[in-house]
């Protein structure tokens, strides 16, 4: 039985991964709480704070992939209707965020009509997110389905 | 305390050290099993089994009046 990187054992593996996952947890949740300070307190504009909503963007998108990919996530079958109903709820929650965004934090006041207009490329980003997260959660299950076969 | 696991390691005449050293763990996740703190996989109760030319049972198996 062979220790791993940096003479860990697999306990001290497991508690490493604890604490790191509390610890990245943290970190996401401070970063967050920059954003509504920095929105809300220091009264700066959203565009001011693109770079940290682009991390936590990608950040979330290739955490959830990696939990579909390695198996934490097990999805047992997908069925299209369950695709539907999380790209129509994806593309919800993209519709409020934005008009909250634009109406609440943001200067201009959307119009309907102009949230319309947006609703296009919600609902192209939403799509490709789903299809993001199927694929790797197919990809996934073959990998796994292959560790059995062999 | 899995008195069971610290009687085998005495009998064969081995420190916490010595018995990590053979199974390729920390002397303090032998001890944390040893008070039954930490509970290893099944790779590392074979492991330890083997170390101790014991059988699963004879190691880690609970009876009710244990």
């Amino acid at each position: 039985m062979s220790k791993t990187f940096m003479n860990m054992d697999e306990r001290n593996v497991q508690v490493a991964g604890r604490v790191i996952a509390i610890m990245y947890l943290i970190t996401i949740l401070a970063l967050n709480a920059a954003v509504i300070y920095r929105q809300i307190v220091l009264g700066q504009d959203f565009h001011d704070m693109e770079d940290i909503a682009s991390i936590l963007t990608f950040n979330s998108l290739f955490l959830i992939s990696a939990l579909l990919y390695f198996g934490a996530v097990t999805i047992r079958n997908l069925k299209i209707s369950t695709l539907l109903m999380g790209y129509v709820g994806f593309v919800v929650l993209g519709s409020l965020f934005t008009y909250v965004k634009y109406n609440v934090f943001g200067d201009a006041n959307l119009s309907l009509a102009q949230l319309l207009d947006k609703l296009f490329i919600i609902a192209s980003i939403c799509g490709l997110i789903v299809i993001f997260f199927t694929l790797f959660s197919i990809l996934g299950k073959r990998r796994i389905d292959k560790a059995l076969d062999d | 305390m899995n008195i069971k696991l610290k009687l085998a390691r005495v009998a064969k005449n081995l420190s916490q050290q010595d018995l990590a050293d053979q199974v390729g763990a920390s002397r303090q996740t032998i001890g944390l099993i040893e008070k039954q703190r930490y509970n290893p996989s099944l790779n590392l109760c074979l492991g330890i089994a083997k170390a101790l030319d014991k059988t699963l049972d004879e190691l880690f198996w609970e009876t009710d009046h244990e």
